[in-house]
């Protein structure tokens, strides 16, 4: 797909994420989907597979927040296989703090799949509102 | 310019950043250039005008190393008047301390010049290697 196809598919994406509404997200993820979150917080790391971001990333976080996720896209800047998107959370934890993070994702994408998204966020941010992920899980059950 | 050449020379002040050589960066960037440092963190603000970047912001980050920074590029994406760059650090501070943040620099070009920069780093490293940023820095209200 060309570049202007793939900002069209993540504009679409964001439109989802925007009403808390990550199905399409979700679909677009190829089965070997990786998830590169930088920095140094327990969030941090690189998530291999599908199945892995979605248990050991999005599971913690969702298990952290009040409502599904909102985030609110406000550019989408895209050459070849990658659409840089900047981004804005809209968030409340279960213990009653805003969440609401700066984002800027690069994502990797081909044949109209998601392959790669590298997340920078103010990840003093992520340590001082979510904790370590590892207990995200635990505090739910 | 197109994206083809505010890439190119997005590359070239890079190419600078990775030999501790900041002359062409600071020569490209406007007289009324913003710096945004995203988040909500000790060091998240808006610098305004070449003078800040330079003498607020720059300034004392540059004064908290041994060496001038070094800044290595790994990817360019630029679309309209648009290039982000993302980058490694490879520094080291004055108390001895590893500075090596990962950076995705969103900058704005017009006519070969930049007008606007949004950072996006690991403010957690910035905060822990760095501390706070110094209130005699702060740039007064426009």
């Amino acid at each position: 797909m060309s570049a202007s196809e793939n900002k069209k598919l993540m504009e679409e994406i964001f439109a989802g994420l925007a009403n808390r509404n990550g199905t399409l997200l979700t679909e677009r993820m190829s089965e070997d989907f990786r998830w590169i979150n930088i920095g140094t917080t327990k969030w941090s790391g690189t998530f291999d597979g599908k199945a892995a971001v979605q248990r050991d990333l999005l599971a913690p976080l969702r298990a952290r927040l009040v409502e599904r996720s909102r985030t609110v896209a406000h550019r989408f800047i895209a050459e070849g296989d990658y659409v840089v998107v900047e981004a804005r959370g809209d968030n409340v934890t279960r213990a009653g703090m805003p969440y609401n993070n700066e984002y800027c994702f690069v994502f990797r994408l081909s044949g109209g799949k998601i392959q790669e998204v590298r997340e920078y966020s103010d990840t003093a941010l992520i340590d001082a509102v979510l904790g370590d992920p590892k207990d995200a899980l635990a505090a739910t059950r | 310019m197109s994206a083809t050449e505010n890439k190119k020379l997005m590359e070239k002040i890079y190419a600078g950043s990775a030999n501790r050589d900041g002359s062409l960066f600071i020569q490209s960037l406007a007289d009324d250039v913003t710096w945004c440092v995203t988040g909500q963190n000790k060091w998240s603000r808006t610098f305004k005008g070449k003078a800040s970047v330079l003498g607020d912001l720059q300034g004392h980050f540059q004064s908290l190393l041994v060496q001038r920074s070094r800044t290595v590029a790994h990817r360019f994406i630029a679309d309209g008047d648009w290039v982000v760059v993302e980058a490694r650090g490879d520094n080291m501070t004055k108390t001895g301390v590893r500075y090596d943040n990962e950076y995705c620099m969103v900058f704005r070009l017009m006519d070969g010049m930049i007008v606007e920069i949004r950072e996006y780093c690991d403010s957690a490293l910035v905060e822990r290697a760095l501390g706070d940023f110094p209130a005699s820095r702060i740039p007064a209200a426009v």
